[in-house]
Order: structure tokens, then sequence, then C-alpha cells
């Protein structure tokens, strides 16, 4: 009887291919699934939204968030997993209170941010579009923006992969550049499968785009683009400082951090093999 | 629900009505689906919290629909009153309980599906399901997460008030406490999860081999045949009203 | 798992040494252990030496190249005919062996400090948790119910395996942690502090299980501070201080030697109970004599206090308690578990409320105060230090708030309440980075610095080594000295005697004199 092997085997090539067409085949399924709502958006909303554009909205964008997940976290170390309901928990519970006040913010991805500094961009979006399913347990009205949410994460991780977050006062740009792709990405979801926004603030502000004629992707998306980046900017200003008040020895558990120096503006950079 | 169904039943049921009621597109169908969901509640025993969540999410999204398209539809035609601005139109109203009826199905038939299904089954469904076993760990894990969290905020809250801390009125005093809390809360979950991470490795959380499920989940013949059919449903759904817009000139 | 003994397994460790990435100094350096199949085998060392670390590293839950940089062998030697393992070794490069955690926990099992951390905490159930690692192995449903039940009796679970795992007491937790170690039968078991803040009863049990599983041929490694009965009954010792080995070899040349005296491992008596007076300074007989007319430093009225009192039929938790307590005077509080000695001390400082009679400091009632009022007259330790922290750096930490009370001279109070904790040196460490004695050391001092007239301190003795201990009995003696009144709640009866002047014994929501 031979023992069994007490190291890890090299991860296969084939699984590695497989996992990485799924990731690209939901980044495709977002993007085509926008530029499809974009293209044929109803010119006259009068007569009733065209559901085939509700039917796609959800169905593409959910599709894309599901792939990206499936792709992404057999990739991830368990220490990302295992933080990854403490990112939800965050997410929601913020964002469920933030909804509640009526401003115009929204603060739900706070916990995405985090992740997505610590673990890199693949690690956020998974995050990001996870937050949103489990979320729609208690909130369905957010399942629809998975893919909204990962992409924010993405887009985090990026920044923290380029050294954004190694200063402090690099996170709000990083997250005004990301709120601005996040809310034009959003706003056909709200728009299409829900004929507007959900919070009274940002409904404040729709009307007002509305007052002036414009349509109601055009108003969702100006909303969008006042809300989003602003919104962005205080939750990468806060994630930041989450981090930087973790100690060395937590922050340096994750290989991303190590690899890409994601911190250096908290302490001298060091080499590390 | 005496005879308990498999949560995969149930969710493939909700997915069902979803798509077909999108699909339908009419305030009729998404009234009737709406006031279905709320009936089943009231017979399995939900009904006191699937409404309360409905009311809690639907309360300011009407309320932000109505003052929205009902003041301002600058395609309304049939104005019935206006000041200055704001008009308010037959369509712009029609618009406003259409997606608002269309949205308040979709909240209650996936309220009464999460009130309803038990997590851990759920999981052990989707497990059999090829999906990774991260994605039911997260699921269960954020679920389970929640009331720990908010005992343990009340713990550091408590503790550091003993050290002194006196929450001031003012919006600036709120923020510093609250920056306060923040950081041993997600410096103690953090270090919490670095922990649970080696021991899940350690009970091999990333063997990639099949698994099992020790949790047995029901499940028949009949509820299989159901499901199939429920999806078949809805793809005819989709398929009607996709055929009907490309007739219509792509205008549904 | 089936039911016969495991196949004999030496774990054979030499580590040069293993540092955290991004640490400049090794948590470990020169540590040898042979844990041969039968054997007890403890290793024992303060808050703070690396035992943990070094538990961590033998069990697979640390790995060389993942968590750190590790130089040095690990090797498993099976006694039977089978082939030979390959032995893992760390050279602190690139091309080191990857160590597959979940192949490794086959063989040897780690048990944590903290029994939760073991938990999936996605499981609703006992049994479902111990069936959590045969899940993931994919072991087919009915070996899987055989072998849970085969755990659950080794462990005495039987009868709690319907039970979420959520409320379980601290030695049901732990035994349900072991539970989960040896669903896959390894041949060396690692318990990080197994009897740690267990009653006599939990001890009693765990150390009922080490015996079985000593006997069915297991290789047991025990990491501990103490030099307890279970330590004790070791057939070698091993003496970790500050990460390096300072001794090893027999239990009773240690015990009769020196080495043990700078390591910061309690030694207490056979019995299990710290001898009466000898490592304490005798304080208890220099009783405080309260100056006529003055009025106590802290007074509890005829107080009574009860959760959920809308449901009537529920009693109170405390009923008609009087408690004075004289400036000068240390007062502990004992009793067992659930009856409300930690409820008593949050309605000292205002953070739970009294349903009837009145809580005075200094002869001024307390009601209508915010708690961070009352704070800057009561200082409250909590049991658990992590929840009281949240600078960056010790030094900020004991800082925090102190300017508004002592201006300038608020540096200088932070130096000395931190000097008098033995944390001098440490006032740019993350506070998270202390160790768990430091941890609880660090919040003492924050609340020391503030001198509040009356201290009042939750189980301070948990978690603490020799070092540890000896400075919260120094900084006792201090307060009490300067005039202030210390109330501790406790467990540790030989602890109370030692240091208070008086004991009162809270049961069944009534306080008694003893």
């Amino acid at each position: 009887m031979s023992q069994p092997s007490l190291t890890l085997p090299t991860p296969g090539q084939q699984a590695g291919r497989n996992r990485r067409l799924l990731e690209i085949l939901g980044a495709a399924a977002i993007a085509a699934t926008f530029i499809f709502l974009v293209l044929t958006q109803p010119a006259d909303i009068a007569g009733g939204l065209g559901s085939v554009s509700a039917l796609v909205a959800l169905g593409g964008f959910l599709l894309g968030a599901v792939l990206l997940i499936v792709g992404v976290l057999p990739t991830l170390p368990t220490a990302t997993v295992v933080l990854m309901p403490v990112a939800l928990v965050l997410n929601i519970v913020l964002g469920q209170l933030m909804g509640s006040t009526g401003l115009p913010f929204y603060l739900d991805a706070i916990g995405t941010v985090l992740i997505a500094v610590l673990a890199g961009p693949a690690a956020g979006a998974a995050t990001g579009a996870l937050s949103s399913i489990v979320w729609s347990f208690i909130n369905p009205t957010v399942l629809p923006f998975a893919a909204g949410a990962a992409l924010i994460g993405f887009l985090a991780g990026t920044a923290a992969r380029y050294g954004l977050f190694r200063r402090f006062y690099l996170a709000p740009v990083a997250g005004f550049v990301t709120g601005i792709v996040a809310g034009v990405v959003s706003a056909p979801i709200a728009a299409f499968v829900f004929g507007g926004t959900a919070g009274a603030g940002t409904g404040a502000i729709v009307s007002a785009f509305r007052a002036m004629g414009d349509t109601l992707l055009a108003a969702i998306t100006k909303q969008a683009l006042i809300s989003d980046p602003m919104d962005k900017a205080i939750v990468f200003t806060i994630a930041a400082l989450l981090v930087y008040a973790l100690p060395r020895r937590t922050t340096f558990q994750f290989p991303f951090v190590r690899r890409y120096n994601v911190l250096a503006g908290k302490e001298p950079a060091k080499r590390n093999a | 629900m005496a005879p308990r169904l498999n949560p995969l039943t149930t969710l493939t049921a909700a997915a069902a009505v979803l798509v077909i009621t999108t699909a339908a597109s009419s305030w009729a169908v998404s009234l009737t689906v709406a006031a279905g969901a709320a009936l089943l509640a009231a017979v399995t025993g939900a009904a006191r919290r699937v409404l309360l969540g409905a009311g809690v999410i639907l309360a300011p999204f009407w309320l932000s629909l109505l003052v929205m398209h009902g003041l301002f539809f600058p395609e309304g035609r049939t104005v019935l009153a206006s000041w200055g601005p704001a008009r308010i139109t037959a369509e712009g109203l029609g618009f406003a309980v259409d997606m608002g009826l269309r949205t308040s199905a979709f909240v209650l038939v996936l309220l009464l599906f999460s009130f309803s299904v038990r997590v851990p089954e759920l999981v052990a469904a989707l497990a059999a399901f090829r999906l990774p076993p991260q994605f039911g760990y997260v699921l269960a894990s954020t679920l389970m997460l929640a009331p720990i969290i908010a005992a343990r905020l009340e713990k550091v809250r408590q503790a550091q008030e003993s050290r002194g801390l006196v929450v001031g009125k003012g919006f600036g005093n709120r923020l510093a406490a609250v920056r306060l809390q923040m950081v041993p809360l997600v410096l103690g979950l953090v270090h919490d999860a670095g922990v649970r991470a080696q021991a899940l490795d350690a009970r091999g959380f990333r063997r990639t081999g099949p698994r099992t499920t020790y949790t047995q989940v029901r499940d028949s013949e009949a509820q299989r045949g159901f499901r199939i059919l429920a999806a078949l449903l809805a793809a005819a759904a989709v398929a009607v009203r996709v055929a009907a817009s490309l007739s219509g000139g792509g205008q549904a | 798992m089936n039911g016969h003994e495991p196949p004999a397994v030496t774990l054979r460790a030499a580590i040069e040494s293993f540092a955290f990435h991004g640490d400049s100094r090794p948590a470990l350096q020169g540590v040898d252990i042979v844990a041969a199949p039968g054997s007890l085998t403890a290793v024992l060392g303060g808050s703070g030496s690396g035992k943990s670390t070094f538990g961590r590293l033998l069990g697979g839950w640390l790995a060389g190249g993942r968590d750190g940089t590790l130089k040095g062998r690990l090797q498993l030697e099976s006694g039977g005919q089978q082939e030979p393992w390959r032995p893992l070794v760390y050279s602190g490069a690139d091309n080191d062996p990857q160590i597959d955690p979940a192949a490794w926990a086959e063989q040897v099992g780690y048990v944590p400090q903290d029994p939760a951390a073991m938990l999936s905490a996605v499981r609703a159930t006992v049994e479902e948790e111990l069936a959590f690692g045969l899940e993931n192995r994919g072991t087919e449903r009915a070996e899987m119910v055989r072998i849970v039940a085969e755990a659950a009796r080794r462990t005495g679970l039987a009868s709690l395996l319907q039970r979420d795992p959520a409320t379980l007491s601290g030695g049901e937790l732990r035994r349900l942690a072991v539970g989960c170690a040896i669903v896959a039968d390894p041949a060396v078991l690692i318990l990080d502090e197994p009897l740690a803040s267990l009653d006599s009863d939990g001890t009693r049990t765990v150390t009922e299980l080490v015996t079985a599983e000593l006997a069915r041929g297991t290789a047991v490694v025990v990491l501990s501070q103490s030099a307890d009965p279970l330590t004790r009954s070791a057939e070698h010792w091993l003496v970790l201080e500050d990460g390096a080995e300072t001794a090893a070899g027999r239990p009773d040349r240690l015990l009769a030697g020196e080495e043990l005296a700078s390591s910061g491992v309690v030694v207490s008596e056979p019995s299990g109970q710290h001898p009466a007076q000898a490592p304490y300074p005798a304080q208890a007989q220099s009783r405080a004599c309260p100056a006529p007319g003055a009025a106590p430093a802290l007074e509890l009225d005829g107080v009574s206090f009860g959760f959920d009192t809308k449901n009537s039929g529920r009693p109170l938790l405390l009923e008609n308690v009087d408690l004075d307590v004289w400036p000068g005077e240390i007062v502990a509080v004992t009793g067992p578990n659930g009856a409300g000695k930690s409820t008593l001390l949050r309605l000292f400082n205002g953070l739970l409320r009294p349903l009837h009679g009145e809580v005075r400091i200094g002869g001024e009632a307390i009601a209508g105060v915010p708690t961070g009022i009352v704070a800057q007259r009561l200082g409250l330790l909590f049991q658990h230090p992590h929840d009281q922290l949240f600078e960056r750096t010790v030094l900020r930490e004991v800082l925090f708030g102190l300017d508004r009370m002592f201006g300038d001279e608020a540096p200088v109070r932070a130096g000395d309440a931190l000097a008098a904790v033995g944390l001098g040196a440490a006032g740019s460490v993350h506070p998270h980075e202390l160790s768990g004695s430091g941890q609880r050391m660090l919040a003492l001092a924050t609340v020391l610095a503030r001198e509040p007239e009356v201290l009042a301190l939750d189980e301070p003795t948990v978690a603490l080594d020799a070092h540890g201990l000896r400075r919260l009995s120094a900084a006792m003696t201090a307060a009490a000295g300067r005039g202030a009144a210390v109330v501790l709640v406790t467990h540790d009866l030989a602890f109370a005697r030692a240091h208070a002047h008086r004991l009162v014994e809270l049961r069944n929501g009534v306080l008694a004199g003893r």
C-alpha cells in the first residue's frame, strides 16, 4: 500500500484554462448585455417598457455574474474565501442602513473593496457578485446589480495592483473613477428592470432630470454619475483606512499584498521574496 | 409546509414565476403573482416576516416611483393636473403602477423563497449541483454571521464605553465613534477569518475530488418533473415574448 | 477511522527557524521534537513564547512559504510495513515543498487554543460539523454516519449530536474540536492549551479523552503555559522562551531545576490549585480600615436585575444585592458559571441599569450618568481585551483620551502605566500583534493610566502566564495602596484567596460573604 502524498500537486493546466474561459465568458456576457441594452433602448417608454430589455438585463448580467463566481471561487486561497462572508455582511448591513437614510449614497461596497485590496481584482469581482446574490435573500431588488458590483470589485483590485492604495490621497481618486464606470453600467438595470431607483434621495435627482425632459435611461445615468463617483470615493477611503489599521502580519498573509506591494504607503517598502 | 420540498424545487418555481411575470409585462399578471405570493406566505405561516420585509423594501420604492413618474413624465400626453414643471399624467401613473407591481411581485416571490428555505438544505442541494463548495460556504456563512457580528459590535461598544468613550451628539462625534468601533470589529473578524481558513484547509476544504453531503435533502420523481416543467414554461414565455417583439418591430 | 488502533506513526520535527512574512525577527528558532506513538509530550512556555506557532507548524496549519519563511524539516515515520514518507525539507527558498494541509491533517491533527476556531461555523448541528471533513473527502454517507458515531463516542459527544454548536459549553466545544480532528483518525494529536478556561468538569472530561487517546497508541503533544496535572503526566517536556528552546527533558528533572523560573510557565501544586500564597505577595491580612464617616468607594444598595423582565416567569438574576467596597480594599466575587458575575460588573458602570436599587460611586448615584462618564471614576476591564483595543500602536492606545484628563502630563502617565504592566519597551507595536497575555496587560494599562477610584476586573487571570500574573498582582496592590477600591470577578479561588481582603460568593442571585 503506497502512502498518500503529503504535498500539494502542481495545478493542472487544463483546469486553469477552463476557469479562465469561464471568467472570460462571464465578462463577455456582461459586456454584451450592456451594449445590447444601450443600442436597443426604447425611444418611447410611454407604452410600457420593453420587457425584452428587462429579460435581457436580468438574464445577461446574472449569467455573467454567476460565470465569474464559478470561475474565480475555486482559484482563491481559503483565507480569502473565509473573509468573504465578513465583507458581505459589511456590505449588506451598511447598504441596508444607508438605503434607509434617504441620502443619495449606497456605501454597499466597503467589504468588496476591502477584499479587492487584500486579494486582488478577481477576488474583488467574485465578492461583488456574491454580495448581490446573497443580499438578495433579504432584499431581492439588488439581485440584478450583481454585474455592476463585480465590476467595482474588479476595478478596486486593479487600482490596488497598480499602487493606488499606497498613498492615502490616491484611494478616493481611484474610487471616483470606478464610480463613473460602475454608474454607467448599473443605470440600464435601474431603468429597464425597475423603472427607477429605490432610494428617496436618488429618486429626487432622477425626477429633476426627468423634469428637464431627459429620457428615463439618460436621467438615471446622470443621477448615477452624480451619486456613484462620490459614493465610491467615500467607500475607497473608508476601505483604505480599515486596511491601514490592520497589523502588518495580517495584511502580509495575503500573497497579493506582498507581491504587488499594495500598501507601501503605510510602511517603508520592503523586499520580500 | 408539511412535507418539505427540495430547496431546488422552490428555487426553480420562484425563478420560473419571475421570468414569466417579467415576460408577460402586464400589471394584471404582476398583481396576481404578488397576491399569490402573499397568500402562499399566509398559508405557510411566514406572512408576517415576508410582508414586513417586503414593506420595508417596497414602501420607499413605491414612493420614489410615484413621485418620479407621477409628477415628471415628459412622454405623458394625458395631463390630469400640473404645477409649473410638475405634471400628473395618466401615462406616468400607469407606468409607475406597472413597474411598482412588477417589482412587488419580484420582491414578494423571492422573499417567500428565502424565508421558507432552510439554508443548510439549500447548501447541500447546491453542492450536489456541482457548484464550487466555496459558494455554499460563503452563502451559509454570511447568513449565519450576521447575528454573531451584531453581538460582537455590542461587546466592542460596551468595552469602549467602559474605557471612557463618550459618544457625543454631533454628526462628527458619531462618525468618530463609528471609526473607533469599526476598527476592532474588522480587525477581530479578519483575524478570526485567518485562523478559520487554516482550520478549513486542514479539514479538506480545498480538496478537489468528489464530495458527499451528510445532510439528506428530500427529493422525488414528481419534484424533478416539476422542475423541468417549470423551466420549460419559463423558456416558452421568453420565446413568445421575443417572437412578439421581433414581429412587432423590435418594440414590445 | 475503523475502530481499531491507528497505525503507529512518529512525528519528528526540527525547526531551524520560522519567521512570518513581514516580520524581521523569527518567531521560532531551534526547536526540535519527537512525538512517538502512545507518548505524551508537553511543550511549555509563557505567553508569546511561540508555542502556538510551533503547534500550528507541526499540525500543518502554518505552511512554510505560504505563511512565512521556514527552515528545517518535518518528517513522519510509519512503524508498519508501508513505504516511508519522504521528509519535507525546507530551506526558505521558492522551491520548498508545499505541504497539503488536508493530507497532513490525516496523520497529524491540531486542535487550536480557541476551539471555536476549529469549526466551519456553517453547520447547524454537532453531527454535521463532525462530518464536514468527511464530506470534503467524499466519504460515502453510510461510512460517514458510522465514523461520526464513533468519533462522538470517543469524545463523549453522543448525546449532543443534534445540538447547535453555538450553544455548547466550553468543555463540550473543546471536545467537539477534538472530534473534528479525530474523524480523520490521525496518529498524532496536537492540543493547544486544551484545559484553558475550563471549569473542573470540563478539565476532567478533556483529561480522560487524552488518556484514552494515549491508550489507543496516539502520539499526543500538549502545548500549555502551566505545569498542571495533565502536563505533569507527560514523559517529556520542552520549554520555550522567546521562540527558542531553553530546556528539555523529564518533568521531574525540570521541575527541580531553575529553567522554568524565567520562562513564565505557571507552576501549580500537583492538586491543580494555585499554592495558597507562595508566588504572590502576602497581603490579605493588611486590610484597609475605612475612615469613619467616609463613603464607600463603591456601593450597591438593594440592587435587583434580570434580563427579559417582561417574561414574568423568569427569575431575577440578581436579587436585592448589597455590596460596599471601601477605598484601599480588594474584594473578590466568586461563584459558579452563569451565576451573573459578569452581569454584576456591568451594573457598576451603568452598561446595565438595575431594575430596583441604586449604584453609588464615592457616595454619588450613577443613575442617568452615561457609562463613558462613569468610566472616569470606575475602570472596568473586560474578559476579551481584543474588543477594547482600537489604536494603531500600544502607546497611542494608552494615550487615547488621556490628554483631556491630564493635559501635558498624559505622556508621562501613559509611560508609567505601560512600564507597570511590563510593556515599557513595546510602545510602537500594533496592539493586536502582542501575545494574549500582552493584550490583557495593555488593556489593564489603559485603565490604570486613568487612576480610577474603583477598579473592576472581569476574570483577570485567564490566559495570563506567570509574568502576567505577577504584574497583575503588583498592579492590584499598587492601586489599592493609593486608595482605589478593587473588585475582581474570578473562578480562580486560589488567586482570590491570596489577594483579596474579602471574598463574596454570588449564588442563586444572592451575594454572601464567605
